[in-house]
């Protein structure tokens, strides 16, 4: 079904009423807001025209997915795989297809259920957080777009002070060309509570152009320790659109890794809020690229209360024609005082074709702060490739060595051993397969 | 009022440049600019025709582009540009003798110390009133080796084809909404040659002054370097005081053949009621090296990124800037380096210091294309934050298409510790006088690099700015 | 009755800003003109807070007491005041301060002591400086160098000493000046001391220290020993004999 009235009423079946206006006003607000072109400095580098015609892709129901019963081979592999968790959720084009999560931990007031669900048995806290706090549809044109059509997602509440050892993972997987699925992830975590979170992104290729947007919005109450790992691993084909707004309130830690390595183009805007003071955000990053692929990160780092603290490290490797944009801006708004902030973005360019382009911004508008950034593109470090050419390595293994090296240094601050070695299996075997 | 008055009215310690001289001119358009007044301009120049379709054509550029949505706030300057003048010529002809430049002319450049440093330390020295040029003058020795040194009026009467060869070269009228302005009412600036081989030991020096209140300048510069050649050009800008606002709006093009070495100096005074958006760029031709050394300290709003093309082999562009934002003034300043050919270098230095509400942006381009093999780029800006009211904005655009190439950034902010001001005050001096110094020392690589008298002169302008700045 | 002391601290508590814990508790101090005193404590007595208080640091407040300075209260005095009145302090941590050379600094630093329009001379200056740099033993080139930029321990104090030998001030109070030397740069930075009080035997040193090796070359006319915030103990340089001995844990106790 196409973007229309329609869909937002098929959606709004037996919703709440407080639902089906967000929708609505979601939807309006969409309409209302120009697609972003290239004369926005946001997209400078990215021309949504050539991209993708919203209006032309196929928005999915439920209803529309049947699965008859069995899963995707992909996803049975990923379901084999015995990973730990605390609880796991797998999503198949926009619907909640299994989730389930450890029984003490329901018993101490911790909520993992799929947003349809929540709808029906926690439309209070929905209503309070949903698509208003963090990511309202009025951010832009994506974000009003997932707040109107979101069909599923995962709503992960920490009750004050539950501390949980093991990550949540969640799976959304994508099988139909064409095809637009919105989804949204909503995580609390109440004070002094600890949780982590993985989501991955798989599909299939696709012939045609298939849009995933997801709007993650994450709210570390005082004290409370939150890291969200993305990992974007979908087919060719595939439009990822990620929109990620986090709250830090005061001495939370609140920590997030986007690892970019699928997709034909990959968008992600992350806006990370230091809300109370002391609050902290680690911002993690890293892309690799082949072919045509291409990679825009947009970050931002505000400093609304004193004292607080952020570091953002966005490292990439571009091979093939793949090309990235990375945007970040740091702003210290008045009165954040005692400001810690830092941005660090890295490119490395290992064919003639690749480009990168680096925007490292900041806007400084208290005096007692400790701000830097930086950014460089260059090419892999000739003396590093020499010393393991001597030692016998051949050429392509020593060049997978650095990369995974310069890539690799991003994780090693993301203490979340299982999925560290997750990821770097996953740079490998893209290292491997790669043209 | 009698002059004297006049100054004693204004607030010298703030900005000893604002005195107002008496309003003589010969002839100035009516405020405004439309089609008739361009035409006025080229007729009173007695143009050939294709500086005038070429004028002409620029108006309708001008006036397709919308006014630029990013920078600093230009949402008022439309309104001014409709009560400007944009042609005031204040004498008829322009003189080559400081005895012939007409006596209130004369006083304001003796008052700002022209005359006397062209004897002591100056190869050439060009001094622009209003739209005109009113002086221009080049030592014997180098006027003998073919070096030229002209208003640029009559760089295109008297060296018609050189002048057409290189005019709108570098940067073409349709770069942006105000290099298209100033195609359409460029008036004044200098016209600079300098033969192949000749290497300049002095600086030549261009001093532009607006008197007219409600103003609009819009000198043109073009300087040519033939191969191996080099000079040093330094301009120095002031204007009165007054509560309207005024505009300059200067194009500079710059050509530098191979093997050449070229350094450009401004030390932007503007008073604090001037827009100020220039646009300067160079073409940097095999092995050459082009410097500019920007230092904005003065206008409401400046938005200049002096620009390096580095077009040939070897070729090496360098941008240094000092940008100093007090109360009112916003200073959105920084440069471009664009790598388009192997083994170019650039080096981007950015130093700005914000006081009291005023705010001070770094904006740069770095661009690498696809081929520029071994193409090095390195920034650094530096922001250094006087007061909490104070702000300071970076943003620079790195685009590289090149695998073979290495560009880095790095910025910081700062503000000048508690520590520091301790450790100068237990050697005695006052909190103003150890910011004073404090901030010298942040600025001070760049400051080395000016000729000694205007080091100095910034420096007394620092702690001038310093007073009062601390509570 | 002995004449006026040139520094008479007479109950002093003072505290670090924003907290409410004192950390000197009553101290009582007096040095005559042209004496060399050593305060000796262990860590966290309060020997550095003295120094800072005593130069005016804005981090640091006194509750109570008095300090006397040749007979003025300098407690309400900023510490510009005190500097020109003669007060130097050797900085434990010297700070770093780019792109000011040492030159420029402390030719700032004298104008700042000189009334109305006089200025320090160019030319006098120089020759000044190169004499006193002759004094130390040090390289001329020094001076150009930007303040404590890329200084290594040991040149960061000689410069403090390099500031007294140009400043020459009327008390000089040296905050743990010893500490993370070698035994040579030591030498080098007592000798300095040594050769300033030959010149103006009137300059009064207070000399504060955690260690008694720095005593074996700047001899003190009076050893007190800090303990707590107070001074526990006074007498001659065999106090700090003793307490090479003893080391400070008989005082612990107290």
């Amino acid at each position: 079904m196409s973007l229309e009235s329609a869909v937002l009423k098929k959606l709004g079946q037996g919703a709440p009423e407080w639902l089906c206006r967000r929708r609505e006003h979601a939807w309006n607000v969409y309409k209302n807001t120009p697609l972003p072109t290239t004369q926005s400095e946001e997209w400078r580098y990215t021309d949504l025209s050539q991209i993708v015609d919203l209006e032309s892709l196929k928005f999915l129901l439920p209803g529309d997915v049947d699965l008859n019963g069995s899963l995707p081979e992909i996803l049975e592999g990923v379901l084999n795989e015995n990973r730990t968790a605390s609880g796991s959720s797998f999503l198949v084009d926009g619907l909640t297809t299994n989730i389930d999560s450890e029984a003490s931990l329901s018993a101490q007031g911790v909520i993992f259920t799929s947003l349809r669900s929540a709808v029906e048995d926690y439309s209070d806290l929905l209503e309070e957080h949903l698509a208003v706090e963090a990511l309202p549809p009025e951010k832009g044109k994506f974000e009003a777009l997932n707040a109107a059509f979101w069909t599923d997602g995962v709503l992960l509440y920490v009750p004050r002070g539950v501390n949980i050892k093991l990550p949540f993972r969640t799976v959304n997987y994508l099988s139909h060309a064409g095809s637009a699925v919105c989804t949204r992830t909503l995580i609390i975590a109440e004070a002094g509570s600890q949780v982590s979170y993985v989501e991955e992104i798989i599909s299939e290729d696709f012939d045609e152009i298939t849009l995933a947007s997801s709007s993650l919005e994450v709210i570390a109450k005082e004290g409370a320790q939150v890291q969200f790992v993305s990992i974007q691993q979908s087919g060719h084909g595939v439009f990822c659109q990620s929109a990620q707004r986090t709250l830090a309130h005061r001495d939370s830690i609140l920590n997030t890794l986007n690892v970019g390595l699928g997709g034909s183009v990959s968008r992600v805007d992350l806006n990370s809020q230091l809300l109370g003071s002391g609050a902290k955000s680690d911002m993690l990053g890293i892309y690799f690229g082949d072919q045509n692929q291409c990679f825009d990160h947009n970050t931002s780092q505000d400093h609304v209360a004193s004292n607080s603290g952020s570091d953002l490290l966005y490292k990439g490797a571009l091979d093939g024609s793949s090309r990235a944009a990375f945007r970040g801006i740091i702003r210290v708004h008045p009165g954040a005082q005692g400001t810690d902030a830092y941005q660090t973005n890295r490119n490395l360019l290992l064919s003639d074709n690749a480009r990168a382009d680096s925007l490292p911004n900041l806007e400084i508008e208290a005096d007692d702060v400790k701000c830097s950034h930086g950014a460089t593109i260059g090419q892999l470090d000739k003396e590093a490739l020499f010393y393991l050419l001597s030692r016998g390595l051949s050429r392509q293994q020593a060049e997978r060595l650095v990369v995974l090296g310069f890539l690799g240094d991003v994780m090693s601050r993301l203490p979340l051993g299982d999925v560290v070695d997750e990821v770097t299996q996953a740079i490998e075997q893209k290292l491997l397969t790669h043209a | 009022m009698p002059e004297n008055e006049l100054i004693q009215n204004l607030d010298l310690d703030e900005y000893k440049y604002g005195f107002i001289d008496q309003e003589t001119h010969v002839f100035r358009t009516r405020p405004g600019l439309d089609e008739d007044i361009v035409r006025q301009i080229s007729e009173r120049k007695e143009e050939p025709q294709w500086m005038l379709d070429f004028r002409l054509k620029a108006l309708r550029t001008y006036e397709a582009k919308p006014m630029p949505k990013w920078g600093g706030d230009l949402s008022k300057l439309e309104e001014t540009l409709e009560e400007i003048y944009f042609y005031v010529k204040p004498q008829d002809q322009m003189e080559r003798s400081w005895d012939d430049v007409p006596e209130n002319i004369k006083n304001t450049f003796e008052r700002l110390g022209i005359p006397e440093a062209e004897q002591k330390v100056l190869a050439g020295v060009g001094a622009q009133y209003e739209s005109e040029m009113v002086y221009h003058s080049l030592k014997d020795e180098w006027e003998s080796q073919g070096v030229i040194f002209d208003s640029i009026e009559d760089g295109l009467k008297n060296h018609p084809e050189l002048f057409r060869e290189h005019f709108a070269t570098v940067i073409p009228p349709a770069d942006n909404k105000f290099s298209a302005l100033n195609s359409a009412v460029w008036s004044g600036g200098s016209f600079v040659y300098i033969p192949r081989g000749v290497h300049l030991e002095t600086p030549l020096q261009a001093y532009f002054r607006v008197n007219q209140e409600r103003m609009g300048q819009f000198e043109r510069t073009l300087i040519i370097v033939e191969e191996g050649a080099q000079a040093h050009y330094i301009e120095g800008c002031t204007a009165p005081v007054y509560s309207t606002d005024s505009f300059h709006s200067g194009v500079i093009e710059i050509v530098l053949k191979r093997d050449s070495r070229f350094r450009y100096t401004t030390i932007q005074n503007w008073s604090n009621n001037m827009y100020n958006l220039v646009t300067q760029r160079a073409l940097v031709n095999e092995n050459a090296t082009m410097e500019w050394l920007d230092g904005n300290l003065g206008s409401k709003l400046t938005m200049k990124y002096p620009s390096c093309y580095l077009m040939g082999e070897g070729a090496h562009g360098s941008i240094m800037s000092i940008a100093y934002a007090s109360d009112g003034q916003h200073q959105d300043t920084g440069g471009k380096v664009v790598h388009a050919a192997p083994n170019t270098t650039s080096s981007i230095v950015s130093k700005s210091i914000s006081k009291g509400h005023g705010r001070s942006s770094y904006r740069g381009l770095c661009k690498v294309y696809e081929g520029s093999t071994n193409a090095r780029s390195n920034v650094e800006c530096d922001a250094l934050l006087i007061n909490d009211t104070s702000r300071t904005d970076t943003y620079p655009y790195i685009e590289i298409e090149e695998k073979r190439s290495t560009v880095g950034h790095e910025a910081t902010v700062s503000k000048v510790g508690d520590e520091q001001l301790f450790y100068l005050k237990s050697r005695g001096m006052s909190e103003e006088e150890a910011m004073a110094l404090i901030v010298r020392g942040f600025i001070e690589p760049i400051a080395k690099e000016l000729p000694l008298e205007y080091a100095v002169e910034l420096n007394r302008l620092i702690e001038l700015e310093m007073e009062g700045s601390v509570g | 009755m002995s004449s006026t002391p040139i520094l008479k601290i007479d109950g002093l508590y003072a505290k670090v800003v924003d907290q409410d814990i004192s950390i000197l508790k009553g101290l009582d101090l007096e040095l005559q003109q042209g004496e060399i005193h050593a305060i000796m404590g262990p860590n966290g007595s309060g020997k550095s807070t003295l120094a800072k208080v005593l130069a005016g640091h804005p981090g640091y407040e006194a509750t109570a007491g008095e300090v006397i300075y040749r007979g003025e209260p300098i407690l309400e005095m900023d510490p510009e005041e005190r500097a020109c009145a003669g007060v130097f302090l050797a900085f434990q941590y010297p700070v770093e301060i780019p792109g000011v050379s040492i030159a420029n600094f402390l030719r700032t630093a004298l104008q700042a002591r000189l009334e109305g329009d006089d200025e320090v001379d160019l030319f006098d200056f120089q020759d000044e400086l190169i004499e006193r740099m002759k004094l130390l033993d040090m390289d001329p080139s020094f001076a150009e160098r930007p303040i404590n930029d890329g200084f290594s321990g040991g040149e960061k104090k000689r410069n403090e000493i390099l500031q007294m030998a140009v400043l020459r001030p009327s008390l000089a109070l040296m905050d743990e000046t010893d500490s993370g030397l070698d035994i040579d740069a030591l030498k080098i930075v007592a000798n300095g001391v040594n050769k300033l009080r030959e010149e103006d035997p009137e300059m009064t040193v207070l000399l504060i220290t955690h260690y008694q090796r720095i005593l074996n070359y700047i001899n003190p006319d009076k050893v007190h020993v800090m303990v707590d915030g107070k001074i526990v103990q006074s007498g001659g340089p065999e106090v700090a004999l003793e307490l090479e001995d003893q080391g400070y844990s008989d005082w612990k106790e107290i």
